[in-house]
């Protein structure tokens, strides 16, 4: 089952990647929908696994609301969203695509430096899925700041969402279950509140483009 | 009586959603105040009889220490003032049209929607429904910053947003990092419980400690508006309505500080020495006070002035905290209330200032003390106030943490921040005291008070910071002692 | 002795199975867009046909344009006899590995490219410029691929890396070999000339990479290029199956009868992994040439990810 698991953390941050190399919004609101599900799966797994050994079930349930949230609500919700913006914003980021690309595989190898040379979380194969997962917060990071749509800094933001319950649930097998459904709803309340931000915006400013807001200097 | 204060803007906001009437939403927003006002009063006597006010619901999530009670108490008191003062500010922002009565209700709905998850992030000791109010705070304020819907309010509700969501976010990574370095030592529900955090603080472990430190302060940092993650703090509280300004830079901010002091308790308590915290805790405070310095001198605008002094004085409670000697953290705590009086009275006569002169800029308000004999009065000697003046409070408390800096023979730091505090004084006294002298050319503006009800709550302030600097009173003083022992917790 | 009979067994299957593969290729593509297409064996009549026509050449060409057919298909079925088609068939005595693999095709690149060139075509000279661009940005993936399989087997010649995944169970689910897998498909299809990154079935010159420099072929030449670019994408369809999905450990029988079983699988997992080319290709639209740089780092990032996925891993 291990097995899986770090196979299923590859794959998330083979995710990430593909997300920095994707152009348009909708490729980033279906490469966040495929991350979600694999993360589900990777929530799915372990919960299976603890209701065997402990026969606990709050991390099913945390599947099951990852899977109607992330997976189904906020995807279509930011499809919404984006079908009724302007779509003039030409080029999304500053840098290339292959610079970005390159960026972010400096910031794994930097991730992984940073987690191995402290003890306490770097006990064999727990290192990798924590290192994957950490990469996984910063290239949200990452992607945020690159992208000039309002639109990419929301699916920024719930990559580094997504990173983060990740790592919570390597490293820890999963946040207190209260806390993690607090998170779930603050996420859900955030995507909605962002999402009519970026209407207001697009109806005030005609356009996504977050560089035109700078009136406020100084 | 917890239950009480808790409950009471629950049932407020429902109320709002139902009643459509205005004269009835003011008097319950000034009810429900005072309720709260009230329950947590009774709250502080009880606390300071027995120490600690827990309760078993939800599995004894809730917990009311003396740190908890202090911030508390702020928290209730500018939101009476605060709601006082709303009143009359929406009444005038209605008569000039630049309202629909509509938004009244949504204002009351979102205003009580904040303080209920201000109050609820300080009466848990679960530091994740703490993360959890703490991002509430967040997403209940956002539309109350962009409350006036013009572009520039649009803009700063977007940076808000955004800033204080990524950076709460970074918070969440160091609260996983906090429960990684306890998964030995606790079990189950006692996760990211503080109180069995701080008892079995020495066998945490100390490197991913100070992982979830560092990840937690540049989080709850970025709330608290230390630099560099202040960006978003000019824009958002110079763009929102004057009471809600008043509620963001006087309490908001106290609250994120507060998150980051639970946490320095337990970190100083497990490392054995502040000599780790202290560094990255004065670090911030000092870029904080610097930057605020660097752009006071050169603010057009009297909102964003204030703004900036708000990340001043929230790096001077920093620096405060960094030194962690019993007399600093005194005046770190002593400061927080000071600032918060202070500061939300400069914001309400503000509001006073920019419904009268219907401008935000400096340049183009003269002869204050004549339109507005009062609020202009008040508003000055609150400017004196804020850059360190005796004999009001800001000074006593600004006098304390210096003295507790030279104490500890960090000369250089305490020289620096002097220095600085007096270029800020310099900065203020050049900019804003040209608006209150000479006489205002324009017509329309008559003389005269407007909202008088704010301006007695601007009194009220004003006699409160005037009484903390010229004595504190004795079980104010043992309750901030006891907050004090609470952080540092017998070690120095 | 028994080596050479292996060496022909390999070289006739290899030989005779490659167009096989384009024509599934297209069929599926057919099927997917309510035709009927072509029949499966089309390209086999196609091969016939041009060794039937004659040759016609251009006078201001030099000897490139005539040696590079031969070059090519010859490249071509020499870096086959390096691959391994079944664990049970080894030539032995070509002692190949990854390196060489890369360079014989390498080679027949080279060569294909200045044959381009000589006739002095505008088209040639384009289809040459793009190719060297899209193949030197592929390059340091298919190296970094294969070498962290090969620190994984610790060999880098192929007949060591087959036998040693086919004696790790499942190697798919694992970290280090599922990116490598993923890295490997967008490697064939820049390789192949397929959608994504080329159009095989365009007739517009200016958006052809691979078919512009075929141009200038005819007969019995064209036929020997074109075959050998189909052996091509079956030695790296067969590095892709054998290496990433060896299901050579689960055959029972020994002797003839598992050489016979042990091809066949490999047929059918050809066959599989053809009709997911094809799938790939009906779903995308081919880059603007300007964009294959980005894939091109894509496919490079992910590859190095798994060298550190290992690097850590260590298994």
């Amino acid at each position: 089952m291990s097995d899986y698991l770090d196979v299923l953390s590859v794959l998330i941050l083979l995710s990430s990647f593909i997300l920095m190399a994707n152009k348009r919004t909708k490729s980033h609101i279906r490469t966040f929908r495929i991350q979600a599900a694999m993360i589900a799966l990777a929530a799915g797994i372990m919960g299976i696994d603890s209701l065997y050994k402990e026969g606990r079930f709050d991390l099913l349930v945390v599947c099951a609301v990852i899977t109607a949230i992330k997976v189904i609500y906020i995807p279509r919700l930011l499809k919404k969203v984006d079908a009724n913006v302007e779509y003039k914003v030409e080029k999304d980021f500053f840098l290339n695509i292959p610079i970005l690309i390159i960026g972010c595989c400096f910031i794994v190898v930097f991730t992984y430096f940073s987690i191995s040379t402290s003890e306490g979380i770097n006990t064999g194969t727990l290192n990798m899925r924590v290192v994957n997962s950490v990469s996984l917060i910063l290239i949200g990071l990452f992607f945020m700041i690159s992208r000039k749509k309002a639109i990419g800094q929301i699916v920024g933001f719930l990559v580094i969402e997504n990173g983060i319950f990740v790592t919570a649930m390597f490293a820890t097998q999963g946040m207190p279950f209260i806390v993690d459904m607090g998170m779930f709803i603050d996420l859900l309340s955030a995507v909605m509140i962002l999402g009519i931000m970026v209407f207001k915006i697009n109806e005030k400013f005609k356009s996504v483009d977050i560089n035109k807001l700078k009136n406020l200097r100084g | 009586m917890g239950f009480v204060l808790l409950a009471v803007p629950v049932v407020a906001v429902v109320l709002f959603l139902l009643i459509r009437s205005r004269k009835l939403q003011y008097a319950i927003s000034v009810s429900a105040s005072t309720i709260i006002m009230i329950a947590a009063a009774l709250l502080t006597r009880d606390v300071m009889l027995f120490g600690v006010v827990e309760y078993s619901a939800l599995g004894g999530v809730f917990y009311i220490d003396s740190l908890s009670i202090l911030v508390l108490d702020i928290v209730v008191i500018i939101g009476l003032m605060t709601s006082i003062y709303s009143v009359g500010y929406l009444e005038e922002e209605l008569k000039h049209g630049k309202l629909d009565p509509g938004r009244i209700r949504i204002y009351y709905i979102l205003m009580y929607s904040f303080i209920f998850t201000m109050m609820l992030a300080l009466t848990v000791k679960n530091m994740g429904i703490m993360w959890i109010a703490i991002e509430a705070t967040t997403l209940a304020s956002t539309f109350l910053v962009g409350f006036y819907n013009g572009k520039d309010s649009i803009e700063a509700a977007w940076k808000y947003i955004i800033i204080c969501s990524v950076g709460i976010a970074i918070a969440l990574l160091g609260i996983t990092f906090l429960q990684l370095s306890s998964i030995d030592v606790l079990k189950g529900s006692q996760f990211l419980d503080w109180t069995a955090l701080y008892n079995k603080a020495a066998a945490l472990n100390p490197s991913t400690l100070r992982f979830a430190f560092i990840f937690i302060v540049i989080g709850f940092g970025t709330k608290a508006g230390l630099a560099p993650m202040h960006t978003w703090l000019p824009d958002a509280h110079s763009q929102a309505p004057s009471p809600i300004s008043a509620l963001l830079s006087g309490v908001l901010l106290n609250c994120a500080m507060y998150g980051i002091i639970r946490t320095i308790a337990i970190v100083n308590r497990s490392l054995g020495s502040s000599v780790f915290t202290g560094r990255i805790m004065i670090t911030f405070g000092i870029l904080s006070i610097l930057t605020a310095a660097i752009f006071i001198l050169t603010q057009k605008d009297y909102k964003r002035l204030l703004a900036y002094s708000s990340i001043e004085h929230m790096g001077i409670i920093a620096v405060a905290i960094g030194i962690f000697t019993p007399l600093s953290v005194f005046g770190a705590l002593l400061h927080m209330i000071n600032h918060s009086f202070t500061k939300s009275m400069l914001f309400l006569s503000s509001g006073n200032i920019l419904q009268k002169y219907d401008t935000k800029e400096i340049s183009k308000i003269k002869g204050m003390l004549k339109i507005l004999p009062v609020t202009g009065t008040v508003f000055l000697l609150g400017l004196f106030a804020i850059a360190g003046t005796p004999p009001f409070g800001v000074f006593s408390s600004e006098f304390v943490i210096l003295t507790a800096i030279f104490q500890k023979n960090n000369f250089w730091i305490g020289i620096l921040i002097a220095v600085v505090l007096a270029v800020i004084f310099a900065g203020i006294a050049h900019t804003m005291f040209k608006m209150f002298y000479g006489t205002n050319t324009s017509a329309e503006i008559t003389a005269g008070e407007i909202n008088i009800p704010g301006v007695i709550a601007i009194v009220v302030l004003f006699v409160l910071i005037t009484v903390t600097g010229l004595f504190i009173p004795n079980p104010l003083k043992e309750l901030i002692e006891k907050a004090g022992n609470i952080i540092i917790g017998g070690q120095v | 002795m028994i080596n050479v009979v292996y060496a022909v067994i390999q070289i006739v299957v290899l030989v005779l199975a490659a167009p096989l593969v384009n024509g599934i290729i297209k069929k599926v593509k057919a099927l997917t867009q309510k035709r009927k297409g072509a029949p499966l064996l089309q390209m086999y009549y196609d091969l016939f046909k041009m060794c039937k026509k004659t040759v016609v050449v251009s006078d201001v060409s030099s000897w490139i344009l005539k040696v590079t057919p031969y070059i090519v298909f010859s490249t071509a079925v020499a870096a086959g006899l390096l691959v391994p088609v079944t664990t049970l068939i080894q030539p032995g005595w070509f002692a190949g590995d990854i390196i060489i693999v890369a360079a014989i095709f390498a080679l027949g690149r080279f060569f294909m490219m200045l044959a381009a060139l000589d006739t002095g075509s505008t088209f040639g000279g384009m289809g040459s410029s793009r190719e060297a661009m899209i193949s030197s940005l592929i390059e340091p993936s298919i190296l970094v691929t294969l070498f962290t399989i090969g620190l994984t087997a610790k060999s880098t010649a192929l007949f060591p890396i087959m036998n040693f995944m086919k004696s790790t169970g499942t190697p798919l689910i694992h970290p280090v070999y599922i990116i490598a897998f993923i890295t490997f498909f967008i490697i064939i299809i820049t390789e192949t000339s397929r959608i994504p990154v080329d159009d095989p079935s365009t007739h517009l010159e200016l958006t052809m990479v691979h078919e512009a420099m075929l141009l200038e072929y005819s007969g019995r030449n064209l036929a020997l290029m074109e075959l050998g670019a189909a052996i091509k994408q079956l030695v790296f369809i067969t590095l892709l199956v054998n290496i990433f999905i060896p299901l050579d450990q689960f055959i029972g029988a020994a002797g003839i009868a598992a050489v016979a079983i042990s091809l066949g699988i490999y047929l059918i997992k050809v066959v599989c992994i053809s009709i997911i080319i094809a799938v790939i290709e009906v779903s995308t639209v081919k880059l603007r040439l300007f964009s294959i740089p980005n894939l091109a780092a894509l496919s490079f990032i992910l590859s190095f990810l798994g060298f550190l996925q290992y690097f850590v891993f260590g298994r």
